[in-house]
């Protein structure tokens, strides 16, 4: 056993190395600058102590992007694996073309954030607003994202249709290595479909809720690729009575912040998302290990 | 426990991966072939055609010398391009700032350029203490373009446009008559955060405030709101005509639009008025625009106002650390003062160039209109570069968002922009 340990050490070493230099020594870089008064370029650093972090959650703009993203991940959690579950369901079904449908579930997330964002900014504001025209619809003569109260729906529904086909995959994948003499037996005995499927198949893939809840949960607290191009933060709303971007989720908050020199104020901001973001993917996980069945 | 902590160090590891920002500090010198290579890096996309031919012909005539321009710009973020060059000790020899927040950051590597030969023939040189520390790249400047044939139809002279009151009939007047006139709203006009558009409201047009109808140098009004005092009076008439711009503007472009929305429906004639800049005479030319376009005041009291706004828009400024100093200085000076230089920043660049000796024209009708401007005097500087960095996107962008979305609440876009500025001196 002990040959073995070091022979698993050695295979660690390249990714260690890497994961060390690129992710470690610049998050401790991170942490310090966000104690400091760098702007980004000055040679000279003075600490600051915790000065960058005190006004943080008085300010209406960060605590507005907070909780935007709370509830934006909330929203995300739920809808996208609800979709990608009731997708993972249909394609191991014996319907036709399911393995066409598999790919074409998948295709959005192949087309990445940045590009995404911007087909449906056209959809949501040209498309539905001239279905909206000459259909005399009310309801979709405004833009979906030129209104503080739907946009962050708006931004859900995108994000949906990307990362559901993805989360797709993870349940295909826990649903096809389930026993077949499982789903079978239960057939036999009588088992309608929907007890089946909260009786034997939900339980028995535990652990790929686990995964996928994470996943989920995480994209969803970093957003910022759709974010950026989809909505920019727009549009305005009042938030303790002070104008806020009513869809600046927090990463994109730490952005407009940094890109206004701001470096270690951004930093600092960049730190409460890091705590917040372990603080509730540990209880995620957590919770979820204890549903899961050892085979 | 074992089996927690390893789980903790993993869910960490992965969540770390959102995190990067460091820091590392080295040097190059930059040599290649022989040639001493100057490289530029600056944000003008418009101009990136011109100036790479500019270059490539001064390194052609000059020997020992090759100049390399990188651009970065439009909705690029220069300003992390610049800072991820310096971190790699790749710190451009010329680079570009927008003003007194970009000198505080990169202060460390500007050189001085008070002895060029340029320095005498230009009034827009970047001033610190005394030395001109930037090469102005143009002067830029804005009013309410206007459609000429647009406003001959609806018999509107543009000349009556200096206050706010004519301006509030001439809006009326297309208003009324928009679908004989073939328009869809009388302004194109965009404040959307979504579409990036803070800097047309909250930059361009709240300059109207800091500077309109005061002397071209006459920083009082910016200088209290640097103290935090708003001048009430004088901002409600502002945003009277903020209020209607809004109110004609088309109100698609108003809410979602950006930069190209907003351009392209004034080209394609369907606003009488644009908010824009001179910079959009390469993009009214390459929409195939063929209409008489000129500049009208942005008037907002009711006293006559006949000024536009005029400022250099950037500066270049050399990297005072580079050992091809010298050679990036030479650069410049042959740009402002040879023929070929004046040619590429006039005829290949479209631009005004900011240097009095130049008599070249540029061929953009806004940017003649602009020269003509220039030239009668009378005109008001734009002073929203004194700002401190983020105030226009992050604080004045979304209200004047909000007060796009209701234009009608005139008070509260006041009471929110009072305490805005009240707020300045803390950013």
């Amino acid at each position: 056993m002990k040959q073995n340990n070091w022979v698993n050490v050695f295979f660690l070493i390249p990714v260690l190395f890497a994961f060390t230099m690129i992710i470690v020594i610049p998050f401790l870089f991170g942490l310090y600058y966000s104690m400091t008064d760098w702007n980004g370029v000055r040679m000279v650093v003075n600490f600051v102590g915790l000065r960058n972090f005190a006004n943080l959650f008085s300010a209406p703009d960060f605590l507005y992007s907070f909780l935007i993203t709370i509830a934006f991940t909330l929203i995300n959690v739920i809808l996208v694996n609800i979709v990608s579950f009731a997708l993972s369901l249909i394609v191991t079904s014996n319907v036709k073309f399911r393995n066409f449908y598999r790919a074409g579930f998948f295709v959005p997330y192949l087309i990445g954030g940045i590009v995404l964002g911007y087909i449906w900014q056209f959809i949501l504001n040209n498309i539905f607003l001239s279905v909206g025209d000459t259909l005399a619809i009310e309801f979709l003569q405004t833009s979906f994202l030129s209104r503080s109260e739907s946009v962050i729906w708006a931004m859900s529904a995108v994000n949906t249709w990307q990362y559901a086909g993805y989360v797709m995959l993870i349940y295909v994948a826990a649903i096809q290595s389930i026993p077949a003499s499982l789903m079978e037996a239960a057939n036999v005995d009588g088992a309608p479909y929907l007890t089946r499927i909260f009786h034997i198949l939900i339980p028995m893939m535990a652990n790929a809720f686990t995964i996928s809840l994470f996943l989920t949960l995480t994209n969803s607290f970093k957003q910022f690729d759709m974010n950026f191009t989809l909505t920019n933060g727009g549009p305005a709303t009042r938030f303790m009575d002070v104008p806020v971007k009513a869809s600046q989720l927090l990463a994109m908050n730490i952005f407009n912040t940094a890109t206004a020199n701001r470096m270690a104020e951004a930093q600092a901001k960049a730190v409460v998302l890091f705590v917040a973001l372990v603080v509730v993917a540990l209880v995620q996980v957590s919770i979820n290990k204890k549903k899961e069945v050892e085979m | 426990m074992k089996r927690a902590i390893i789980s903790f160090v993993l869910v960490v590891g992965l969540v770390m991966t959102v995190f990067a920002g460091g820091s590392q500090q080295s040097s190059s010198s930059t040599t290649a072939g022989g040639d001493k290579v100057v490289t530029m890096y600056q944000l003008k996309v418009e101009i990136k055609d011109a100036l790479d031919a500019y270059a490539a012909e001064y390194s052609a005539a000059t020997p020992g010398v090759t100049v390399s321009v990188e651009t970065l710009g439009g909705g690029g973020d220069y300003g992390g391009g610049l800072r991820a060059k310096s971190q790699s000790g790749q710190m451009p020899d010329i680079f570009q700032i927008e003003g007194m927040g970009g000198y505080e950051i990169w202060k460390d590597y500007i050189a001085d350029l008070s002895n060029e030969t340029w320095v005498a023939d230009t009034d827009l040189g970047f001033m610190v203490d005394g030395k001109v520390m930037g090469f102005p790249v143009a002067i830029e400047g804005y009013g309410l373009a206007y459609n000429a044939d647009i406003l001959a139809a609806a018999g509107i002279d543009p000349a009556t446009l200096t206050t706010r009151s004519a301006y509030e009939q001439a809006f009326q007047t297309l208003e009324a008559r928009k679908a004989e006139l073939g328009i869809d709203a009388p302004v194109a006009m965009a404040a959307s955060v979504s579409g990036g558009m803070w800097w047309v409201a909250g930059q361009h047009n709240l300059a109207a405030y800091w500077g309109g109808g005061l002397d071209f140098d006459d920083t009082s009004v910016i200088e209290a709101a640097l103290a935090g005092q708003m001048d009430d009076a004088r901002f409600r008439e502002y945003a009277q005509y903020v209020q209607l711009l809004f109110k004609y503007a088309d109100q698609n472009v108003l809410l979602n639009g950006g930069y190209d929305q907003q351009v392209g429906a004034f080209a394609q004639g369907r606003t009488a008025f644009l908010h824009q800049g001179n910079w959009v005479d390469p993009n009214l030319a390459q929409l195939g625009v063929d209409f008489k376009v000129g500049y009208a005041p942005h008037a907002f009291t009711n006293t006559p106002q006949t000024g536009l706004y005029l400022f250099a828009p950037s500066w270049y400024v050399v990297n005072a650390q580079s050992p091809n100093a010298q050679a990036a200085k030479d650069f410049l000076t042959a740009m402002a003062t040879t023929s070929a230089g004046q040619r590429f920043m006039v005829e290949g660049a479209g631009m005004i160039p900011a240097f009095k000796s130049v008599t070249l024209q540029p061929s953009g009708q806004l940017s003649q209109a602009l020269m003509a401007a220039n030239a009668r005097g009378g005109n008001y500087g734009v002073f929203f570069g004194m700002l401190p960095d983020g105030a226009g996107q992050n604080v004045f962008g979304p209200i004047y968002d909000l007060f796009a979305q209701d234009p009608d609440n005139l008070d509260q876009f006041i009471a929110d922009m009072k305490a805005a500025i009240a707020g300045l001196p803390r950013m």
